[in-house]
């Protein structure tokens, strides 16, 4: 056998890494201009809908402050990943990290390591075990219960409803439980009929209210699913069964799909969680604490409901 | 020392070794000698704790012993040196030669000092003198077989058994090894060797042993052989009845290959082939019979030279082209490139012809039932039904159905590479007859057979291949088993 | 005779095995739930097998020639995504986001199968390198987000044509002509030949390389249909669609008795084995089984039916 030609395949990867810079969307490795203040934002998942309008918002503000460069990454659902990606930007001694932790318990040792490394941490939208020097976010527990007191009323605290649940495990779906157990707590009439996970995902919860449709038929009256797209995934099981009409649908996030959902008259809520806000005032407390400014350690982004009657405000 | 009492191997009822009774004494060099299938590599597997013997015992320092695995004979000071040697290609020198067995300090760690410095005396023992650094891949063949006679030694043998140490060695590469072999003698240690070639064997066998078909033919030294008389002993054995006259008169030539060449298998073999002819390739292993038939046939394409067909220049690449253009192959490997063992003896038996059993794309199973049996009555194929799977039927049956493959496309050539090997003379009789009644419907027949007496009876021309070159071409009916070897035998 | 008797069982077993566990499974669920057997609900189950039910069968041409495929989870994603970049309301005919989906899955089978012959990379490592490459491809062409706002004509095509849900219509063509050509074709049993040895096959003038390059293609262009379907069914191309989508497809043929090493396999097989974790899917739903225990019990069921199946054809 040959010996393999190391170099060879050595420089071929020199190349292609060389190359990648070029490619669109690639970012070349921050250059620092002198006296620019450099904040790294890991984004937990670009592909989730209400996470890239958040991060869309995150990239746009910061476009708009001079002085600033911001360098996005994307740590598609991947705790591991996320890790990683904060460490490059430890190593690369950034002056802000801007994190949306992928979990409430397993994103803890980045958070950790961040503060361990000293430099300043604003988590976004998503708590850890350990608090970062700034929290902007919304109580997911207020949109559990505003979506479940929107149910309440419009069943008029009689009823059977179905929950569907995000990934078992994450703070979103521990809270916003929590907020919609309040409200069942409240309305003695309200019955949680069946409860299961979808774990954010259109396809499984379609399927699983598919099976619902079958097991429970004519015993709920309503759909709590934890985000939109589970939402958009229950009510097309629904539609196709044809029994939409006695049904509530009610969703969290006010992703586009919803909205223009609700302003059809299919779904017939949701709860707005406000990414722009959000965005905004990550980037305002990371440019804060880079200065070495005092910025205030919780910064909640209220939640609002979205039905057809004040729809319009929330379209853009 | 060490004393094979009445060994006796079976292979699946087959039997490889009988009763065979052996002593070997430190400070000897004992040569195995036989045709291939003697039993020679049987013997020593078993010595070596390989394989458990049927029957009989080993006797190891005046003690019957049973050796379940290599590990425990090498515990008891018995190494062997494989055909195929597997040391580890990454490590270097040292490493692989105290394998297992390095220096630590104190600290539980690879001491690699001391580890070099062992390792270069070991090799010193043998009058070598490699760099203990390089790695093992860097190494020529006959290096390595250095290392691991060291590795041997370093393991505190008494006993080194060697399968055909020189099979895969140049002249000079020989010389080295003897040399280290004598060292291992003066050592006392007891060296057992198997080899096909004669002049080794006076140089360096202090005594000889010969098998012959599993059973010991006689052990004496070496000094009381001659070379004819050797040969003699190895071959000795009566030409069975079993086989057809051969009365067809070839036609004209169908097949010339010109200068095939290959490296380092086979170089510039050329010869032709008639309608009708039966052409016997002998050879010992590893002379290269097989590569020029799979060159023939595509399956490992030579590198340079030309096969014409009916006189035409014919590029065969792969088997595909060979079966077009009217070439059948039975394989010597049944089991790696014959039977695909989970399909059922019909498929097997249409998987080369499947053209003909469709129309367009589209399978006709009624013709494949037909023609499978046909097949299993022509060629009385014991299958409990075309739809057993190939693998639960007797080898000579496989090979049955291999042949009947074959022969779906009636193929102008064919060529049949050890076609009897393993299977019953049941079946080698009826292949036999076969390969005559193919000569007479003109068939043009190139057979590979380590068996001579098959070589001798069935064919009509015999070429005799000695390490990748052509040595003879002899008329079957002028000459003998001795002559063969002797062509055959490196020089 | 003896021995005939515990053979034919062992035989009757072996062909039937996976059938009566099915069967029991049903008849259980049947009994211990009011809905599992009614109509509505079978057709219900059809209809969420049909994605996998395709994979599966995709996936089976590769298994049988001792291949794998990995990539078939983000090949769904990344053909939807496609799918649905043409798909909206009054830009092309419906015929065209369908090609393009089936297209683009066909291209990632067969650049599979060309880094696997002629490459000479191990299929593990190539369609693992094809699943990063396909999620990724996904996430480019969709700028990450859900590709929605779709014609009506494309999600229509995950609705019903008379009493049966179009999913389970392409599921059963697809099963059908599968079925149909390795048991009928030359192709197709060239394909057990490769997988059963692959040497033997070429010694006996098989083109191993036409057929693993079929194999892949063919798994490819499957895998692009059913993006398609699963872009229909949730309305949208999802770049994030399709996780561990091979995994389930896999583990349905498996379990319907094709050998991972090859040669040995069957449509029917992997129908049944579809089908098996289909009802096990849906009647967890419907017993309303905790979703950490439905995990631990799928995974059970995989390995326990597989064990059986191994254990009777060993003895």
């Amino acid at each position: 056998m040959r010996p393999t030609p190391r170099l060879a395949i050595g420089s071929m990867l020199a190349a292609l890494t060389i190359f990648s810079l070029f490619l669109p969307g690639c970012k070349k490795p921050a250059e620092r201009k002198e006296g620019e203040i450099l904040i790294g934002f890991s984004s937990r998942d670009l592909s989730a809908e209400y996470t890239a309008k958040l991060s869309e918002a995150i990239v746009e503000y910061a476009k708009t402050k001079p002085g600033v460069k911001l360098v996005m990454v994307d740590a598609q659902s991947d705790v591991q990943k996320q890790f990683s990606q904060v460490e490059n930007f430890v190593a690369q001694k950034v002056d802000a990290i801007i994190l949306n932790p992928c979990e409430l318990e397993a994103s803890t040792p980045a958070v950790d390591y961040v503060k361990a490394a000293k430099i300043p941490l604003v988590l976004v939208n998503q708590v850890t075990k350990s608090a970062g020097d700034s929290y902007i976010g919304s109580n997911d527990f207020e949109a559990g219960r505003i979506a479940m007191e929107a149910i309440a009323k419009k069943l008029n605290g009689q009823g059977g409803v179905l929950m569907i649940h995000g990934i078992m495990g994450t703070s979103a779906q521990l809270q916003r439980e929590a907020g919609a157990r309040e409200v069942f707590a409240k309305y003695p009439g309200l019955k949680l009929i069946d409860q299961q996970t979808a774990s954010w995902d259109r396809a499984k919860a379609m399927a699983l209210t598919e099976n619902w449709i079958q097991a429970h038929k004519g015993k709920f009256q309503a759909v709590f699913a934890h985000n939109d797209e589970m939402a958009m995934g229950a009510l097309l099981a629904l539609e196709r069964a044809g029994i939409k009409k006695d049904v509530t649908v009610i969703g969290i996030d006010a992703i586009a799909q919803a909205l223009t959902a609700v302003k059809e008259g299919r779904l017939d809520a949701t709860v707005f969680q406000d990414a722009v806000g959000q965005g905004r005032g990550s980037v305002d407390a990371a440019l804060l604490l880079a200065r070495k400014q005092p910025c205030p350690k919780e910064n909640l982004i209220p939640f609002q409901l979205v039905t057809l009657e004040n729809l319009s405000s929330f379209l853009k | 020392m060490l004393r094979a009492c009445q060994l006796t191997k079976t292979f699946g009822g087959l039997s490889v070794l009988q009763e065979a009774s052996i002593d070997f004494h430190p400070g000897e060099v004992h040569a195995l000698m036989g045709e291939n299938g003697a039993g020679k590599s049987t013997l020593l597997k078993m010595l070596a704790g390989l394989y458990q013997p049927n029957g009989g015992s080993i006797e190891w320092r005046g003690q019957s012993v049973r050796f379940q695995s290599p590990h425990d004979a090498l515990s008891q000071g018995i190494a062997m040196v494989h055909q195929e040697l597997m040391p580890i290609p990454d490590l270097n020198v040292a490493e692989n030669l105290l394998l297992g067995m390095e220096p630590v300090n104190a600290l539980g760690w690879v001491d690699r000092a001391e580890l070099h410095r062992q390792a270069q005396s070991w090799l010193k023992q043998l009058n070598t003198d490699l760099d203990t650094h390089q790695p093992m891949r860097r190494l020529s063949v006959a290096q390595i077989q250095v290392v691991e006679i060291a590795k041997a030694l370093a393991r505190q043998a008494d006993v080194i058994l060697m399968d055909e140490p020189t099979a895969a060695l140049s002249n000079h590469e020989v010389t080295a090894l003897f040399s280290a072999i004598n060292t291992l003698r003066q050592r006392g240690v007891a060296v057992v060797y198997t080899t096909h070639k004669m002049d080794e064997v006076f140089r360096l066998a202090d005594r000889i042993s010969v098998l012959r078909d599993g059973q010991l033919v006689c052990t004496k030294a070496a000094i009381e052989f001659s070379p004819e008389s050797l040969i003699a002993h190895m071959v000795g054995r009566e030409l069975a009845q079993v086989f057809p006259p051969i009365t067809t008169t070839p036609g004209d030539v169908i097949l010339e290959v010109r200068g095939l060449t290959r490296e380092p298998s086979f170089r510039d073999i050329s010869f032709t082939l008639r309608r009708g002819e039966v052409l016997g390739l002998a050879g010992l292993m590893g002379a290269g019979r097989t590569e020029v038939v799979s060159a023939v046939f595509g399956l490992t394409p030579a590198t340079s030279g030309e096969i014409l067909l009916q006189g035409v220049p014919t590029r065969i690449t792969c088997p595909a082209e060979a079966i077009a253009a009217g070439i059948g192959m039975v394989t010597e490997d049944r089991k790696g490139l014959g039977i695909v063992p989970a399909m059922s003896v019909g498929h097997n038996l249409t998987l080369a012809a499947l053209p003909q059993f469709s129309r367009s794309a589209l399978l006709d199973a009624a013709a494949e039932r037909c023609a499978t049996q046909t097949a299993t009555t022509d060629f009385a194929i014991k299958a409990s039904s075309p739809q057993q799977a190939i693998r639960e039927l007797s080898g000579g049956n496989q090979q049955k159905v291999l042949l009947a493959r074959a022969l779906l496309n009636r193929p102008a050539i064919l060529i049949l590479d050890e076609p009897t090997r393993g299977i019953d003379i049941g079946a080698k009789a009826e292949i036999y007859a076969l390969i005559g009644r193919l000569s007479a419907q003109g068939t043009a027949v190139l057979l590979v057979s380590s068996e001579l007496p098959e070589i001798l009876s069935l064919t009509h021309r015999i070429l005799v291949l000695r390490q990748g070159k052509l040595s003879a071409e002899l008329d079957p009916r002028q000459t003998n088993q001795e002559e063969i070897l002797r062509h055959a035998m490196p020089q | 005779m003896n021995a005939a008797r515990p053979s034919l069982d062992r035989n009757f077993l072996n062909r039937f095995g996976i059938l009566i566990a099915l069967i029991t499974l049903a008849l259980v669920l049947s009994v211990t739930t009011d809905s599992f057997a009614s109509a509505s609900n079978l057709t219900n189950v059809a209809r969420q097998v049909s994605i996998n039910g395709i994979l599966a069968v995709a996936v089976t041409f590769v298994l049988l020639t001792g291949g794998v495929d990995l990539s078939l989870g983000s090949v769904v994603a990344l053909s939807g995504v496609v799918c649905a970049l043409f798909a909206h309301p009054g830009e092309y005919p419906l015929v065209v986001p369908i090609s393009m989906g089936l297209i683009t899955g066909a291209l990632c089978g067969l650049l599979n199968g060309v880094l696997v012959t002629w490459g000479g990379i191990a299929p593990f490592i190539v369609t693992l390198g094809m699943m990063t490459m396909a999620r990724g491809l996904a996430l480019i062409f969709s700028s990450g987000k859900p590709v929605a706002d779709m014609t009506p004509a494309l999600t229509n095509l995950a609705g019903d044509l008379g009493p049966v849900p179009i999913p389970v219509l392409c599921f059963a063509v697809v099963a059908l002509l599968a079925w149909l050509f390795l048991g009928r074709f030359r192709l197709g049993r060239h394909l057990y030949a490769v997988g059963g040895n692959e040497q033997a096959a070429r010694a006996a003038g098989v083109s191993v390389t036409k057929v693993k390059l079929f194999a892949y293609g063919i798994c490819g262009l499957l895998t692009g249909l059913a993006g398609v379907v699963l872009a229909a069914r949730i309305t949208t191309g999802q770049p994030n669609a399709g996780q561990a989508y091979e995994l389930d497809a896999i583990a349905a043929v498996v379990i319907g008795g094709t050998s991972l090493s090859g040669g040995v396999g069957s449509i029917r097989g992997t129908i049944l084995g579809v089908l098996l974790i289909g009802i096990i899917n849906n009647g967890l739903d419907l017993q309303g089984v905790s979703s950490y225990y439905q995990a631990v019990i799928k995974g059970l069921i995989i390995v326990g039916a597989v064990w059986l199946d191994r254990r009777q054809s060993r003895s």
